[in-house]
């Protein structure tokens, strides 16, 4: 029996449906000893920015119950350095490329925009508008209804790419901000990011952060993750990239179920640097015990 | 990164040397020819239920006749002291080799090694390769206490068979062995007696930033093994960085050898 694993992400083809969630892969070079990176449905890149950012003080990871928090603060060199090295490298490598785009204000994202858009090795763009370690930007635009609106509103204009809207899970009504961005003309949209969290060492009594307060992602996050993916899927028509704690391809199957198109793989790939391609061949295998002949019937699968 | 791979590798031994100092012998034929001194392996341990992330640990050892690596590594946290606990025949996986291993220059003669606490193991291989160049090669360890000293039996068989004039001198905080006190004098002493053309430092950063001040302005290469918490290892996830007069650099692949006058201590 064959199995179609190919899925569509607003315009994005991809041959199944695994992709890598931002900043947990770099542009994927630091993992092509481990996998061939053809064999993924999509590569998304770390953000970048217009300029080089330095991100955070040290410690910027702490260990938690089943997850990490992360506080790097989307270091990264530029968007003219992520050309010149890491597009021109990623153009050989056979997979579709998702940038993340990162700013602090809306004319840096629309700037990086610019200079990415004539680059035919891109094939897609994330805005990132959830980012809670970086001050200004980030998940300050992906709080309000309004500042959704107006970022992804200037991103759409600016691209004839498919343009994914990456959410933050640290919002009191997520169907209100995926109906915001999509009616700002996003082609699709990730969620999760990661939560807001923090860690403390009662006998230091000191944050186990620097930046104090962090990013929270793992197998902790992956109940909210789902719940956040289909109230999202009732919320809006275009598809969705679920991720969250995503470790094996019955963790994936869960997501497609939930209403996601397609998934992306983040921490698990620091745990185990051939996750990705594990969680492909996992969903296969469902597929092939479950009689399923074609991925796209699991999206919105959900019995309930 | 070129060879960089997962082992699945089995615990020959796992005792107790010292005060909180636990060692550890893998046996993983691959990894331990591969490794070069100075670089590090990524450990997942089993049972390590909630706790997700692997630990990065310095190799002390690696036998490439016995296909084992030693890892000697300080019950400190959750996963460490677990680790203390696992016994011979549990299975490990490790990601390596990893790492910017030392890099003494190609002539070098004479060379000084300094290791506070356990930073004395990721210095081991080192000094065995330099004395096999043919390189003097002097050692100076600081410890809490004489019985925290473990790597010491070590170092004093492989320089009693050095071929250049060589020598290990240690000190304890509490005077139970070598000099009292700190490490540091010590140093100064060797640098006044001898002229260096590489020096190696591995330890704690307040002592780390100490040693590498006296040797201002002295004409020999520098270098220092960093520690810091570290996610994937392999260079993805910008976790792990030091600050350098070149920017924020990966200990993980940039790392954890850094040319020493380059790193910005805080």
């Amino acid at each position: 029996m064959s199995l179609a694993m190919g899925v569509s992400l607003g315009g994005l083809a991809m041959k199944n449906p695994v992709t890598t969630a931002s900043g947990t892969f770099a542009s994927g070079r630091e993992y092509a000893d481990f996998i061939d990176l053809s064999a993924l449905g999509a590569l998304t890149t770390k953000g970048v920015s217009l300029h080089a950012w330095a991100g955070n003080a040290t410690p910027r990871i702490a260990e938690t119950p089943s997850g990490m928090l992360n506080s790097i603060g989307l270091q990264n060199p530029g968007v003219q350095a992520f050309i010149d090295s890491d597009l021109a490298w990623l153009s050989t490598q056979g997979v579709p490329v998702i940038v993340n785009v990162s700013g602090h204000s809306i004319e840096e994202y629309l700037a990086v925009i610019a200079l990415l858009e004539p680059q035919d090795a891109v094939h897609a763009f994330e805005l990132n508008i959830s980012c809670p370690n970086v001050d200004a930007g980030g998940m300050a635009f992906g709080c309000s209804t309004a500042n959704v609106e107006a970022v992804v509103a200037k991103a759409r204009a600016a691209t004839k790419k498919p343009l994914i809207v990456k959410l933050t899970p640290n919002v009191t009504d997520i169907a209100e901000i995926a109906r915001s961005a999509e009616g700002a003309g996003a082609d699709a949209l990730s969620l999760i990011n990661t939560v807001l969290g923090m860690a403390i060492d009662a006998h230091t009594r000191k944050p186990r952060l620097a930046r104090v307060v962090g990013g929270l992602s793992g197998p902790a996050i992956k109940p909210i993750a789902l719940r956040l993916v289909y109230e999202a899927y009732r919320a809006v028509a275009i598809p969705l990239i679920g991720m969250g704690g995503i470790m094996t391809g019955e963790d994936a199957v869960e997501f497609l179920l939930a209403g996601a198109s397609a998934v992306a793989v983040g921490t698990a790939n620091f745990v185990n640097p051939r996750a990705t391609v594990e969680v492909i061949e996992g969903i296969e295998r469902y597929c092939a015990d479950n009689g399923v002949t074609d991925v796209k019937e699991l999206i919105g699968g959900l019995l309930c | 990164m070129g060879n960089v791979f997962e082992g699945r590798g089995t615990i020959r031994r796992n005792e107790q040397v010292g005060p909180g100092l636990f060692l550890m012998e893998v046996g993983e034929a691959s990894m331990a020819r591969a490794i070069t001194p100075g670089q590090f392996v990524h450990v997942g341990l089993p049972g390590m239920e909630g706790h997700i992330l692997r630990r990065p640990f310095s190799v002390y050892s690696a036998c490439g006749d016995s296909g084992t690596i030693d890892i000697l590594y300080q019950a400190v946290g959750f996963g460490t002291r677990h680790m203390a606990g696992l016994g011979p025949g549990a299975a490990v996986s490790l990601l390596g080799p990893l790492g910017r291993a030392w890099h003494p220059p190609e002539d070098t003669r004479c060379a000084l090694l300094v290791g506070g606490g356990v930073g004395a193991a990721p210095l081991f291989l080192l000094a065995a390769e330099l004395v096999r160049c043919g390189s003097a090669v002097d050692v100076v360890l600081g410890a809490q206490t004489a019985d925290a000293l473990v790597c010491r039996g070590r170092y004093e068989a492989l320089l009693a068979g050095a071929p250049a004039k060589s020598s290990l001198r240690c000190a304890t905080d509490d005077g139970s062995f070598g000099h009292a006190g700190f490490c540091t004098p010590l140093v100064e002493e060797r640098l006044a007696a001898r002229s260096y053309d590489y020096a190696a430092v591995c330890g704690p950063e307040p002592m780390m930033r100490i040693v590498i001040g006296q040797m201002e302005g002295l004409p020999l290469a520098c270098e220092a093994s960093l520690e810091r918490r570290m996610a994937c290892g392999v260079g993805a996830c910008l976790s792990c960085v030091v600050a350098t007069d070149e920017g924020m650099r990966r200990a993980c692949v940039d790392g954890p050898v850094f040319d020493a006058r380059k790193v910005v201590f805080a």
